[in-house]
Parts: C-alpha cells; structure tokens; sequence
C-alpha cells in the first residue's frame, strides 16, 4: 500500500485523540472522587449501600431493568426564590416594596439584589434555590445525578431508554418495601395501565402451611393466587426491593445545590 | 454499451493519474468558522474541566454565586455544620442533650439568657462542677472545646444554637466574640454554677 506509514500515523491520531476524550480525560477529572458532605451539613454523601440492597444492584442488572429504566436526572436550569421570613419592625414598608418585586424564578443577582432591597426596608428573606427541567417537573427527582451519586455502585446502570420512569430517586418517591413488592409481582395491582412486565419467577407461589407466611403478598382478588396458596418474595425480590428504595438522590450538593424544603435525609428509607 | 466502454477509457493503454489541487476556499472558511463557534460553545458549557461544574452551570464561579454563604442563612449553615462535628456528639445534633449525662442545649436558660458573655466562656474554658439546667442538675465536666476554633467558626455555632430548637436569642458576631475572648482565654475552666453566675451578664 502506498503511503502506508501515513494512513497508519492518521489512524492513531484520530483514534488517540477519541480515547484522551473518553477515557483518559474523565479518569483525570473523576478518579479521585471521594465521599463528600451533604451542603451545609456533616451528614456523609453517598453512604455505602447496605448489604442486601447491594445484592438487589446485581438483580437489578440480570433482570435488564436498564434496558427500561434510567438512572439519571436531569436538569435545564435553576431558578432562585425570594421568600419572605419576617416582616420586622415596618411591615407596611415591606408589604408595600414586595408588591412591586418579582420575587420567583429569578437569577441569582436579581434574588440578591432583591434581597437587599427587602433587607434594607427591615424585613428577613431567605433565598431559595430550585432545579427546574422537565424530570424534574414529573417528580422524578429535586436535582439533577452528579458523578458523586454513583460512588459505590459497580456497574452504574445509567440506562438509556426510559420505557419506564427513572429511578434515580424512587427511594424518595416510593419509599415502601412492600409496594415495591407488590409492584414487582403484578405492576397492574398497583399501577393501572403499566407497561412493566411481572416478574413472577422472583416469587414463590406454595401452598399455605400450617402457619401463613408473614412476607405473603396482600394481593388484590384479581391477581391473587387461588384459594389455600400464597405468593412470598424470594431473597432476590427483598434484595431488589431493598435496593429500589436505597436509591435517593434528595440532598443538595456543592455541585448540585437546591434548597431542601423539609430536612431530608440520605439514610435508607424504613 | 460499447458506447459506454468507450467513454470510459477512450484509450485503452492510459494510465488513470491524480492530479494536485489546492482545496477551495469555502471549505478552508467553513472549517474555520466551525472551529471558532466550536470554541464559543466550549467556553459557555464547558467549565474549563473542573469535576464539579455541571449544567446548568457554566463555570465554577457561576456555580460559586449560587452557595448559599451571604447572610444570617450563611451563618447558620457554618454555625450548624461545626455544631455537628465538634458539640453535637455530647449534646446531640437535636440540641436535646444525653440524659443524666450532657444537659440539653434546647430551651436551656443559659444559652437563651440576652447576653452571650456567659454561654461564650463555657466553650472557651471549658466547666466543671454542678450546674442546674432546665430544672434538672447535671454534673459533668467540658473540656474547652472551643478554645481551638477560630472566633468566625465559634461566632456561627454560638448563633446557631441561639437561634435553633425553640431558642430565639440575638446573633453573635465574630467581632463580639473576639473582645469576650481576649478576656478569659486560658483560664481555668469555670468552677460550677456558682462560679458561672458570677461571670457578668
């Protein structure tokens, strides 16, 4: 081949050039992530997840629930609140400077600068930060993922087609076992219309002993087992369902700050 | 079709060859442009690399505006994340204390008295002895745990536990702290509630 050297030189570049973009690039950014605190708290983030919910990642990732399912939240924007706190000594004054204030979906500089005017006039304003997009509007979640979501979880399971809804955050949205439960044997008893295919086999259906199993399905009559039998989880759908509420993504962080409107917590939902 | 063959190679010995052209204009100008706007794009949306700037957020001074760290809010913040690390494995992250061993914080008449000199010494000295707090009487004895933190790190926690749990006194400044400080720092540590009540208000 003529100029064989050459096309050998170009292939290298171009294909040298890719893997300092995808891998090497990201490994010099990422690799020495570490656990980190939730903003403006001691609180640790992540926390390792507890054991059967990191045995119910590796149900998650045989049963192809990524094929259906994100993991990832994300963001368009963010958008600031001022929220008056107090009124203090003139409230006239300030009642009358917030009439004529736009006070939600502000940028940073108009918050603050509205923050002063109100500051000045005597009253107390707290600022409040909102993610906003359009997961974020479903109540998929209160931020976007960050890198520092993902710590401990080996493999990742991103997902890239949401058939489904994301699960970034079901822990927070669904924080029941049992209903995930349910949810995993028949989706249609508790959600109408579900796309979501049963997943009989992580069940066992046998025949009631002497004494009923406490872990047996309360299942509505149409998806019941018949009569003298009862449906139990087996320790892949606990495991499952212990890791489906292990997931919550509800804390702001350095790189995703947003102002949690109760005090949330990163610990496993009971 | 012999047409065709014809066309093809009108002379049957020739060789095919490849000339040299200079390339058009047009395309040295488009890449160009698609250079600069890819730089443009770059510069909005690429943080320069730093691991922490995500979208929205363009850069890290962008996402720097949006911490919340101006203010009395900022202050509590600083004030609560020093509490939890340094006071709140005694007195609890609750401000309710460990009972018959660490009084409580929450609703306690020494942290809600209006002045702050006296609450201020406790964590600079450190107490010993009998103290009454809420009606009950504890005996245990702190160390000068806030000997060591700096008047801005104190100042935040003695604000925070002022204004938290049910307590709503006035804030304190590091500036404030600094005079109470220079005053008692390194004394030995506060001899019991008799002691402590003769420590001006």
């Amino acid at each position: 081949m003529k100029n064989g050297f050459g096309v050998f030189i170009a292939a290298f570049i171009a294909l040298g050039a890719s893997w300092c973009g995808f891998v090497l690039a990201p490994a010099v950014q990422l690799s020495t992530a570490k656990q980190t605190t939730v903003l403006n708290s001691s609180d640790l983030y992540p926390i390792q997840r507890t054991g059967d919910a990191t045995l119910g990642l590796q149900v998650y990732r045989a049963n192809g629930c990524a094929a259906c399912h994100t993991e990832q939240i994300q963001q368009d924007g963010v958008v600031c609140d001022v929220i008056l706190t107090g009124a203090g000594k003139n409230p006239s004054a300030v009642s009358n400077l917030i009439s004529t204030l736009k006070l939600t979906g502000l940028t940073k500089e108009q918050a603050d600068g509205d923050s002063d005017k109100i500051t000045a006039a005597g009253g107390k304003v707290e600022i409040h930060i909102v993610a906003t997009g359009a997961d974020i509007a479903r109540g998929w979640g209160v931020r976007r993922s960050v890198a520092a979501d993902y710590l401990y979880d080996s493999p990742v399971q991103l997902g890239g087609i949401r058939v489904g809804p994301d699960l970034a955050d079901v822990g927070t949205r669904l924080s029941n076992a049992n209903w995930q439960l349910l949810h995993l044997y028949a989706p249609r008893s508790v959600v109408k219309n579900s796309a979501m295919p049963p997943f009989h086999f992580l069940f066992e259906s046998k025949k009631i002993g002497d004494v009923p199993s406490p872990d047996a399905l309360q299942l509505p009559k149409v998806f019941a087992p018949p009569a003298g039998y009862e449906v139990v989880p087996t320790d892949d759908a606990k495991n499952l369902a212990a890791y489906l509420l292990s997931l919550r993504q509800d804390v702001p962080l350095y790189e995703a700050p947003f102002t949690p409107l109760q005090v949330s917590t990163n610990a496993p939902a009971k | 079709m012999s047409d065709e063959i014809k066309s093809c190679s009108p002379t049957p010995d020739a060789e095919p060859t490849a000339t040299r052209s200079t390339v058009p204009m047009w395309i040295f100008s488009l890449t160009l442009v698609l250079i600069f706007l890819g730089a443009v794009y770059f510069d909005h949306h690429g943080g320069w690399f730093d691991a922490k700037v995500y979208g929205p957020y363009s850069s890290a001074e962008e996402l720097d505006s949006y911490q919340p760290k101006s203010g009395a809010a900022a202050l509590l913040a600083q004030g609560r994340k020093t509490y939890e690390t340094v006071c709140g494995i005694c007195h609890g992250t609750d401000g309710l204390g460990k009972p018959g061993q660490f009084p409580p914080l929450a609703g306690s008449e020494w942290v809600n008295e209006k002045d702050f000199k006296r609450l201020a010494q406790i964590p600079l000295d450190g107490l010993n002895g009998t103290v009454h707090v809420k009606g009950q009487e504890w005996n245990a004895s702190m160390a000068a745990m806030g000997a060591a933190l700096s008047d801005a790190d104190l100042a935040a926690v003695l604000t925070y536990i002022r204004s938290s749990w049910g307590n709503n006194v006035s804030a304190v400044t590091a500036d404030d702290l600094k005079a109470v400080r220079a005053g008692v720092a390194g004394k030995p540590a506060i001899n019991g509630e008799q002691q402590l009540k003769t420590i001006p208000e």
